[in-house]
């Protein structure tokens, strides 16, 4: 907070001293307290990405590098072009701070959101996908609340707007627990025209500025500068800083406003989301380099007697503007008032370059429309924590329980165990298009109705990993989260990310944030994958016990398949066919989960990405799809390959019979070997006949490849070749605990 | 002959456009997407009630729905024999609609629920399963929160046969388990006295080509077919 003299009163700004002058500077004059609000609005973190942008720099030439990718980075959503007439658009959000507050609205506004973002590229949204994070569970009601809450607010808003929830990913971890996460993906599917229809800008002098959608009220003023602070206990009396949704408005806005957009009429489309209307208003008259006469007494609000500093600056759910050509301006209305929308026609663009907003006949506002984007940016100091260096040398202790006992208290482990407790609540069939749906795979696959091509969408990033080193633990979310779409056949076209941090003033937090987008960076441009977007929260620091989140640059990647005998699934077919390890196993079991489950430990050393290995990887992997030769593929994730495999036999009640003697070239210990997280590992099922051919490819792409063992009839996995004996787990008790961790923790 | 049919929009439902992809590309009949105030029975053969969250649910799922002036309509389509099927939403809008009698209350676990299940046929002689045979064990998808169906008249629903499908296991056992929702007697859907008229939860839009199924079937699709032929066999 900063306390400055506006026309002789002290009043309170989030704004610094220096930024306050700057407004003063571009308005050549002292604003009064409507402008003053909203340039401490625009210009909050949130809104202006004062802290991030001069890093996120790097991300900007996605548009011109690939010829697909039709808006980029900087826009409501990245679009690319998928072929045959359609578009995709998609992006990722957080909505952490309202949901740490108030979990069922912070989440369900947090979905509502993102939908609008989608809606506003012209487009329909098709899906959602939700990367969440908690403190751990057990024994802890606090987060236990907040965890089905927020699942309860996903799942009303999600399946009342008729969008399927396709994907997420959650993992529990103490630093979250004041400071929950929740991400929110959206993908939307239209045509070429449908998207080139509504940009977002007014770029048209003497257009119609309309607010279509729900009333304004006192809810949610000021929103975006609240997340922009860390929480504190004061963060409580924040509470009516959290807005209402309410997903049945949301749902008719979206259909009116495709049918608006399909009249050919709407020349520009923005939501109102952070910053209200002061955001959509500046935001379309800046790109469209116009300006506009806005009324606010035509506004519908909510109560009466709300003065135009609290219009400008609320935050209610449930609006968008249209930017409306005049010869069309009753067809879209006539859509609207068939929808039973209230609307208003607020202003008309105009050639000025200014913003004006009335109050009735007295001018209330005049700032140039660009000026509330041009905010300041700030130059970050970046230091790598003290503690790392402690950390990445933890050993640890002597192992007492023995490999088959770690096992089964693995899979039972909350980051490790099945979400179905979270997905049954979730509608992810609406839409006919969910072809593999939630719990049946790595990634879900959705089919474009009249084309004979699919789409795979993933989100998640190992948080541990990125604790212990950002820089290798973003490249290897990029590698999971690429992984999980390419298991189901599908090539990585495009990637969007929503960085969570701690605060970005202390130099340590923005290490973490600068390290991850350089990693980031780095593999994209390897691998020759678009980043089209991104979103930034920072301040997730909890200020009373002094800690920052583990870093989480959670990372969203979308494919694409051609052909539905091109889909490969997850489950083990038959018994007698091969199980291959495609991927070396390192001695990285920094940040896993055999490490926190069973010795309460966060150090140790991380894995760290090859790309030019993950490269011949990916590259063989799909010379082998080419010839038929997989029959299922599993990317390995947390807990280890042992826990890939007991995953893929559940389905059909097989089990495995391995030797992983052979498979040790880098003589690890057993416990190493079976539980470190390196990378870019997959599972595959293979037919025996292949064998050799299989083995002879691996030769020719310099991919490493071995066989562990073979798929068996009986629900049981045994394991040879240990130093220490033997082990046999029995599977129908691991899927058992697998089954068990949520509901157990949860219906109570 | 020509048989159209009308998927009624109204404001929240969700599961229009699914229906409307499921009859004119999968059924290959010709189908109108219709705004609720629009609506006019006389042009049409049959009527769907597709699923959502008609008017968000408020008050009451289908409540307010049931008074829109396309339930007028709809109720001289009932009245002479037209087939009408209500999914999900649709089936809360046809019982507080009172075309079908009973209520959905909420889930006995008190969540939404998504998932497929197994349908047990138990009436084949109606406008939507005269293409099925009786016992059969249906594949098909269940997404909702509000599905327990209650009557307190159990006894006259099987005295009359109105009970047309019934929450089993895979064998076609009605157990416990397999009642997803809490559902009086495993009841998943009901038909009115004269057969023209189902409702029922789960959604047979989102069951009828192998592609979306887990086990590669089409059970959702005998739904559609039995409503044309139910049609063709009423008009001729």
């Amino acid at each position: 907070m900063t306390k400055v003299k506006l026309n002789g009163e002290d009043i309170n700004i989030e704004m610094t001293k220096d930024e306050f002058e700057a407004v003063k500077e571009l308005l050549k004059k002292e604003p009064n307290v409507t402008e003053l609000g909203m340039f401490d609005v625009m210009w909050s973190e949130h809104c202006s990405y004062k802290s991030s942008r001069p890093k996120l720099k790097l991300f900007e030439d996605a548009e011109k590098n690939y010829d697909y990718v039709l808006a980029g980075p900087g826009q409501d959503a990245g679009v690319i072009d998928i072929g045959d007439g359609y578009v995709l658009a998609f992006r990722i959000e957080s909505h952490n701070h309202p949901s740490a507050i108030e979990p069922y609205h912070g989440a369900a506004t947090g979905i509502g959101g993102i939908i609008r973002d989608i809606l506003c590229m012209g487009v329909r949204p098709i899906a959602l996908l939700d990367p969440l994070r908690f403190g751990c569970l057990k024994d802890n009601s606090h987060s236990q609340w907040l965890f089905k809450y927020v699942v309860k607010g996903i799942a009303d808003y999600g399946n009342c707007t008729g969008i399927p929830t396709i994907g997420g990913e959650v993992e529990f971890d103490d630093s979250f627990e004041s400071n929950c996460l929740v991400n929110v993906a959206c993908i939307g599917l239209g045509t070429k025209e449908d998207f080139q229809h509504a940009p977002s800008k007014a770029y048209n002098p003497g257009d119609y500025v309309i607010l279509m959608g729900g009333s304004t009220g006192r809810d949610g003023i000021h929103g975006v500068t609240f997340a922009s602070r860390t929480l504190t206990e004061m963060s409580e009396a924040d509470r009516p800083a959290v807005q209402i949704g309410d997903p049945f408005i949301k749902k008719m806005i979206i259909e009116a406003t495709l049918e608006a957009v399909k009249t050919g009429y709407v020349r520009g489309l923005k939501d109102l989301g952070g910053g209200g209307l002061t955001c959509a208003t500046s935001e379309l008259t800046g790109s469209g380099d116009t300006g506009a006469d806005v009324d606010l007494r035509k506004v519908i609000t909510r109560e009466p007697g709300m003065n135009s500093y609290e219009i400008m600056l609320s935050e209610s759910q449930e609006r968008m503007a249209f930017i409306v050509k005049p010869e069309g301006l009753e067809t879209v209305l006539d859509v609207f008032r068939k929808y039973e929308m209230s609307f208003a026609v607020i202003g008309r663009t105009d050639g000025s370059k200014v913003l004006k907003v009335y109050d009735g006949d007295t001018l209330v506002v005049s700032i140039p429309s660009k000026a509330l984007s041009e905010s300041p940016t700030f130059k970050r100091e970046e230091k790598r924590p003290k503690y790392l260096d402690k950390l990445l040398l933890e050993k640890i202790p002597k192992r007492i329980l023995s490999l088959d006992e770690i096992i089964y208290k693995l899979i039972a482990s909350e980051n490790i165990c099945s979400k179905e407790w979270v997905y049954r609540q979730y509608d992810h069939e609406v839409g006919v298009r969910s072809v593999i749906k939630c719990g049946e795979g790595d990634s879900g696959v959705l089919r474009i109705i009249g084309t004979n091509k699919f789409i795979a969408a993933s989100v998640g990033v190992n948080s541990k990993h990125c604790f212990l080193d950002p820089y290798e633990g973003s490249k290897g979310g990029l590698v999971e989260q690429c992984g999980n779409i390419i298991s189901h056949g599908a090539k990585p076209i495009a990637m969007v990310n929503c960085c969570n941090f701690g605060n970005p003033e202390i130099p340590e937090s923005f290490w973490y944030f600068s390290k991850s987008i350089d990693g980031m960076n780095d593999f994209c441009r390897d691998l020759r994958i678009p980043i089209v977007g991104g979103n930034v929260s920072f301040y997730n620091e909890d200020e009373v016990k002094k800690t920052a989140i583990k870093a989480t640059p959670v990372i969203m990647i979308v494919g694409l398949i051609i052909g539905q005998e091109n889909i490969i699934t997850l489950p083990f077919k038959e018994e007698g066919n091969e199980i291959l390890i495609i991927g070396e196993t390192y001695a990285e079991l920094g940040g896993s989960e055999y490490h926190s489950v069973i010795y309460d430990m966060e150090g140790g050393i991380p894995p760290k990405v090859n790309e030019r290995e993950i490269k011949k990887r990916w590259d063989y992997i799909f010379e082998l799809y080419r010839n038929n030769y997989i029959k299922s593929n599993h990317d390995v994730d947390k807990g280890g390959f042992v826990i890939t495999i007991a995953e893929m036999c559940f389905k059909h009640n097989l089990g495995a019979r391995l030797n992983i003697k052979d498979y040790n070239s880098n003589r690890l210990k057993d416990d190493e070997l079976l539980f470190s997280e390196s990378v870019g590992r997959f599972i595959i099922e293979i037919k025996p006949a292949d064998h050799d051919e299989i083995m002879n490819l691996a030769e020719k792409f310099g991919v490493y490849v071995k066989q562990l063992g073979t798929i068996i009839d009986s629900p049981e996995l045994i394991i040879s070749g240990f130093q220490s004996k033997d082990i046999k787990l029995d599977l129908s008790k691991m899927k058992s605990l697998y089954d068990s961790t949520l509901p157990n923790m949860m219906d109570i | 002959m020509s048989v159209k049919i009308a998927v009624i929009q109204f404001p929240g439902a969700n599961c229009d456009l699914d229906a409307i992809h499921v009859l004119k590309n999968v059924i290959g009949i010709e189908t109108d997407l219709v705004w609720h105030n629009h609506f006019k029975e006389s042009k049409y053969d049959g009527v769907i009630l597709p699923g959502g969250f008609t008017f968000g649910d408020y008050l009451r799922a289908g409540i307010i729905a049931a008074h829109s002036p396309a339930i007028d309509e709809a109720r001289v389509m009932l009245k002479d024999g037209r087939p009408i099927l209500g999914i999900c939403n649709g089936f809360q809008i046809l019982t507080e609609s009172q075309f079908l009698p009973g209520a959905l209350l909420r889930n006995d676990s008190l969540k939404f629920v998504c998932k497929w299940v197994n349908l047990k046929v138990e009436n084949n002689n109606t406008a939507f399963t005269n293409k099925m045979e009786r016992n059969m064990i249906l594949d098909i998808p269940i997404a909702h929160g509000e599905g327990r169906y209650f009557t307190d008249n159990l006894k006259e629903l099987e005295e009359n046969n109105q009970i047309v499908f019934k929450y089993s296991n895979e064998k076609g056992n009605i157990t416990a388990i397999a009642n997803p929702n809490g559902s009086m007697d495993n009841i998943a859907g009901i038909c009115n006295l004269e057969r023209n008229c189902i409702g029922l939860m789960p959604h047979p839009e989102r069951a009828s080509e192998p592609i979306l199924s887990p086990n590669n079937t089409e059970h959702g699709k005998l739904f559609f077919d039995s409503m044309v032929e139910f049609i063709k066999r009423r008009t001729s």
